[in-house]
């Protein structure tokens, strides 16, 4: 919504320099958002007058003047091409030092061989118009040495204000005026209405019927004869250029100047093209086509309103108008309409056809009901004056029952409890007044309060309570802390562990990354989901940004691969990045069809395990760098009892690369290689592996920590075995067997060498393990831990098919 | 014997201070003090003595040994200290290299700003509510009074799932469940993802809000302003400037927009701030009492207040990023930052 500050002086009195205004506005809820001086700024281009005019003694087409610029110094000598002055006309001189549009900078100069101290300025130069046929002549009365912005009243300030949808009233210039009105208490002032009724009654002119009052509970009309079309003159054109309102024609445009002026939109027929000037308002056929006057062909239904003559629909009530009856060259008559039109119909249709107009923008949020005859009469006085028309005597009125304004009750004692703020009863009512509310307090403290018609926002006490502590000043109210009557809970397992998680995955050198929540369907094909997956079943979006985002995720590892392949592209080849989020699966079972939003925590590794230097280790991370941070998790977690399983994977792994984890019989997750099809379809060139965690379920096995052990003041004794197995033993299987030996100076056991190939006889692998014996009594003696570790190579012996080395 | 043992003495000694190395050292004591040493080998002569002799030579015997192991090792320590000293005075270090590093982590800015923000309410005694991201139309809407056909709709444009099931726009919808759920009185926040089908520079089709409420008797739009200008001065510094101007939520009335004055120009104007010294970072106001009957709560007794804000709105204040979109391109370059 687009005011200038010229345009609003005309309805309020008001000497604010602009940026206490733009203040003003904002802290009343009308944010400026955007605010700009314009037709201004070129101070150095001032009222002159010419003295002289002489003959350019070197140049026939040129002529030598003295120009008095209004300073009192001595008159300037000042070259110029134009012809179209005397001597004593005033002008426009563009002085030395002044930048004229298009960044061309006065300068001293010589023309000819005769100097030249500035430059006498066509509208053209000074960008007031295309006109260039010779300089500007200005009117007599004007004061030398005065800016010429200043003498033409063209400098004026745009302010952009960002309305919320609630102030319906203030989309318009006498809106934002009232407002500034009520903020000083003052009044508004209407521009003086005068409309000069010649023509015939228009009773004998024009009919109008409203067939469907609920949809328009009022229309008028005023008619219009005689009309001249042409374009407007440069004050409207300006104003509506300004306002971001292309100029059209000199009816249009007071139809479009009013709509701003008053917030009332209006309509202007050719009453000629009306069959049997008549009007009726009516709801469209279903299925009927109507052209509207922006060329586009638009099927109606019978849910839309329409504006009909005798025989077809002549304008998308409150919408657009029809091409079959809009203002053309040929004009000579006009219908004016001013109605009001249902809200939520003119939304409905406007949201439908996808139509929005300046007109279905104000309709949509409630336009004035009281006020559109004065637009009316506003817009007649306007077109009958610019086009020379004759206005029928009368206005048509159809207004079948009167909507009243309301009344709402406040109590001053509630206005008081909800702001904090500690008013008295007459301070209310003064701004209840100056808000033009009528108001009586029919016991202390208690007030009747009638709202006009205008505020379509305020229906009930707290509305009125709104608009007391708004006026008042938000930064009038003291800011104060509540007396807390309750302490609330702690944030949930989920979020606090989730933070903890998170910390601990960072110190093990991962990124956290957030990816969109929503992916392309084909995601599902790249990761090798199979035709019947339940995670090809992601919920869709019915609106979509693009395919690309149109499908919530049923899995993180989709965003993390793109993740990887944009970083890739960038070499960063090295990652460790992990999304916890939440992913979307659709329940059958939820009672407002929601789905269900497990969170997930997932992490993508590949590239090399530490990082690149001179004295670091070289190698690139595998699959048990991953399984050390899943052990880590688990561990934070206190969730004991994990079996790796490495069957049922999910097809996105390599088979032979990777294990589910299960705890009991819940499925915690899975990890591993990624499979090299994956990779091949995200055109990624080296190898990826891939974790991911059922978070819900991670925190339901959490075990709190039970009481914290005393170790041993006595040292331990370590003993190592090594020893050759199948290489199809599971590792498990071995520290199982030593862990089996019930012992309890048995106090651990490590995997320390692994080693295939070499002399190692094929089909078999060599294992180290080192155990570890102590007791909390006292130091083991070497014969005691000689027995147990006997006992340990036994247990091996009958469970495995081991030998030792 | 006696003279022999002086001479032998006088002889090592002299050969003692002549040995510069530990090495050459360990050859003198064995030489002098070994088992098949000099000193061992005077030492067996012993035997040959008489009863009378034998006492006083022994005596010069240990007195000599005694002298010589004294001798050897001051010696040892005058050379270790000498090795030492050499050692110090020679090795030396590029200690301008690199160190040796293990990889390093970062958790995004959001997840930073989010928990920074979280643990300032938690201070004040808010407890943390969350609630689902696909959500109904009557949390997200109905029950925050946005009338179906109402144009406070526009304000929030929404993505679909089906006709009454859409990502939600805001977490306010936490709101209402928690309200739903128990009695008054609340104190909550509620941080978590949001959607809108907009993309640009400061818009992205999923963002992340942290929502508040509060909810008691006698709570005043006053109190709000109280608890917000106390948060931002905890998550912007205490000289922070704080001011609220009336807007228009459909679920809160009295309604607020909260500016910061702008963290670059501190207020002066520029680019960031539009010119305007403000910068907007939250909207709040007095919960609406028609909020209050969809979810129960007697309006005539209970007061209370709402707040949102944007978490990539603060932490791009924070951090001074320029363009939302960097906030979800997930490089590594930028986040490793953080």
């Amino acid at each position: 919504m687009i005011v200038t500050y010229n345009w609003i002086k005309e309805f309020v009195d008001c000497d604010l320099p602009a940026a206490e205004l733009s203040h003003l506005l904002t802290m009343l809820g009308l944010e400026v958002e955007r605010m700009e001086e314009v037709g201004g700024g070129m101070d150095d281009v001032v009222v002159a007058q010419v003295v002289e005019r002489n003959q350019h003694p070197n140049a026939d087409k040129l002529s030598l003047c003295k120009v008095d610029d209004g300073s009192g110094g001595e008159l300037l000598s000042i070259v110029c091409g134009a012809q179209n002055f005397k001597a004593g006309d005033k002008v426009a001189l563009a002085k030395i030092g002044a930048t004229l549009p298009g960044d061309f900078k006065i300068k001293r100069s010589k023309i000819r061989g005769e100097e030249s101290f500035g430059m006498l300025c066509s509208e053209r130069e000074l960008a007031l118009s295309d006109e260039s046929s010779g300089i500007m002549i200005l009117p007599q009365d004007f004061k030398l040495g005065v800016p010429l912005f200043n003498a033409l009243g063209t400098k004026d300030v745009i302010f952009e204000i960002g309305l919320t949808p609630n102030r319906a009233d203030c989309l318009s210039v006498a809106g934002v005026a009232r407002e500034i009105a009520a903020k000083l208490g003052k009044k508004v002032h209407y521009p003086g209405l005068e409309v000069k009724e010649t023509g015939a009654p228009i009773e004998s002119i024009a009919q109008v019927a409203i067939d469907a009052p609920d949809l328009c509970p009022r229309y008028t009309a005023r008619h219009i004869t005689g009309c001249t079309l042409a374009p407007s003159p440069t004050w409207l054109a300006n104003r509506l250029r300004d306002a971001g309102i292309r100029s059209i024609n000199n009816i249009v445009d007071v139809t479009n100047y009013v709509l701003l002026e008053y917030g009332h939109p209006l309509h202007a027929f050719d009453f000629k093209l009306l069959s049997g000037g008549k009007i009726v308002v009516a709801a469209a056929g279903e299925g009927e086509q109507f052209h509207t006057l922006d060329g586009q062909e638009r099927t109606l239904s019978a849910s839309d309103l329409t504006i009909r003559d005798g025989e077809k629909a002549v304008a998308l009530a409150g919408i657009m108008g029809g091409g079959n009856s809009e203002i053309n060259d040929a004009t000579t008559e006009v219908l004016l309409e001013s109605a009001y039109f249902n809200p939520s119909a003119i939304r409905r249709t406007s949201k439908r056809l996808g139509i929005h107009t300046e007109s279905s923008h104000r309709f949509e949020r409630g336009t004035d009901v009281a006020g559109l005859t004065r637009a009316l009469d506003r817009a007649a006085q306007l077109i009958a004056e610019l086009s020379g028309g004759r206005i029928a005597k009368g206005v048509i009125d159809v207004y079948p029952e009167p909507i009243a304004p309301r009344t709402i009750p406040a109590r001053l004692a509630r206005i008081n409890a909800v702001s904090g703020l500690s008013l008295t009863a007459a301070e209310v009512k003064d701004m209840f007044e100056r808000l033009e509310f009528q108001v009586a307090e029919t016991e202390a403290g208690v007030f009747k309060v009638q709202v006009p018609l205008f505020r379509v926002d305020l229906e009930r006490e707290i509305d009125l309570v709104e608009e007391v502590v708004r006026l008042n000043g938000f930064e009038k109210v003291e800011a104060t802390l509540p007396q807390a009557s309750v302490l609330s809970d702690l944030p949930s397992p989920q979020l606090r562990l989730g933070s903890r998680i998170k910390d601990l995955l960072v110190s093990h050198g991962l990124s956290e990354v957030i990816n969109y929540s929503f992916v392309a369907p084909t995601s599902c094909e790249k990761i090798l989901l199979a035709e019947d997956d339940f995670r090809r079943k992601g919920v869709p979006l019915l609106n979509p940004i693009s395919d690309e985002l149109s499908v919530m995720r049923t899995t993180l590892l989709p965003g993390l691969l793109e993740t990887a392949v944009k970083n890739i592209n960038f070499r960063t080849l090295d990652l460790r990045i992990f999304e916890m989020r939440r992913i979307y699966i659709p329940s059958e079972t939820n009672d407002l069809g929601l789905p269900d939003e497990p969170m997930c925590l997932a992490a993508l590794f590949t590239g090399r395990r530490d990082p690149e230097g001179w004295n670091q280790a070289k190698g690139n991370l595998d699959f048990f760098d991953v399984k050390g941070i899943v052990e880590s998790i688990l561990d934070e977690l206190n969730i004991g009892g994990v079996n790796y399983v490495a069957d049922e994977l999910d097809p996105y792994f390599h088979p032979g690369k990777a294990c589910r984890v299960k705890s009991g019989n819940r499925e915690l997750g899975s990890f591993g290689e990624l499979h090299p099809s994956v990779q091949e379809n995200y055109g990624i060139d080296q190898v990826l592996y891939y974790l991911e965690l059922n978070f819900g379920k991670l925190i339901a096995c959490r075990k709190e920590m039970g009481s914290a052990q005393v170790p041993s003041r006595f040292p331990s004794t370590f003993r190592d075995i090594a020893m050759l197995l199948p290489e199809t033993t599971p590792a498990a299987e071995i520290l199982a067997s030593v862990k089996s030996v019930k012992a309890d100076e048995l106090e651990g056991v490590e995997l320390f060498d692994l080693y295939t190939g070499g002399n190692i006889p094929k089909g078999e692998k060599s294992i180290a393990i080192r155990v570890r014996y102590g007791s909390k009594e006292r130091t083991l003696t070497d014969d005691e831990v000689t027995k147990l570790h006997q006992r340990v190579i036994a247990t091996l012996q009958k469970k495995l098919n081991v030998s030792f080395r | 014997m006696k003279d022999k043992l002086e001479g032998l003495l006088k002889d090592a000694l002299a050969e003692l201070a002549a040995a510069s190395t530990e090495a050459g050292l360990q050859e003198l004591r064995v030489k002098y003090l070994g088992k098949k040493g000099e000193l061992t080998a005077v030492m067996k002569g012993l035997g040959g003595l008489t009863p009378e002799e034998r006492p006083v030579i022994g005596q010069v015997v240990n007195t000599v040994k005694g002298q010589l192991e004294e001798a050897f090792d001051s010696r040892a320590a005058l050379i270790r200290e000498q090795v030492k000293n050499e050692r110090l005075a020679n090795e030396r270090i590029d200690v301008t290299l690199p160190g040796r590093r293990t990889v390093t982590g970062s958790k995004h800015p959001i997840t930073l700003v989010t928990e920074e923000i979280c643990s300032i309410f938690s201070a004040l005694g808010f407890g943390v509510a969350e609630g689902p991201e696909i959500e109904h139309d009557f949390y997200n809407f109905e029950a925050l009074n946005f009338p179906k056909d109402h144009p406070a709709r526009d304000m929030q444009d929404t993505f679909f799932v089906a006709e009454n099931v859409l990502l939600r726009t805001h977490t306010s919808p936490v709101q209402v469940r928690t309200m739903l759920k128990q009695p008054p009185p609340v104190r909550i926040i509620a941080p978590g993802t949001v959607y809108r089908c907009d993309s640009d520079a400061t818009h992205s089709p999923m963002f992340h809000q942290v929502e508040g409420l509060m909810v008691d008797k006698g709570i005043t739009f006053g109190d709000l302003k109280g608890i917000l200008t106390l948060f931002t001065s905890q998550l912007f510094g205490s000289d922070i400037g704080v001011r609220l101007r009336p807007s228009f939520f459909p679920f809160t009335e009295p309604s607020a927009e909260v500016d910061i004055a702008c963290v670059i120009c501190r207020g002066k104007g520029c680019r960031v701030c539009k010119e305007t010294g403000w910068l907007e970072i939250l909207g709040a106001g007095m919960v609406d009492p028609e909020v209050y009957r969809h979810v129960g709560y007697d309006a005539e007794q209970y007061t209370g207040f709402a707040f949102g804000m944007g978490i990539e709105r603060i932490a791009m204040l924070k951090y001074g990023i320029a363009d939302m979109r960097l906030l979800f391109e997930n490089d590594l370059r930028f986040l490793k930052q953080f």
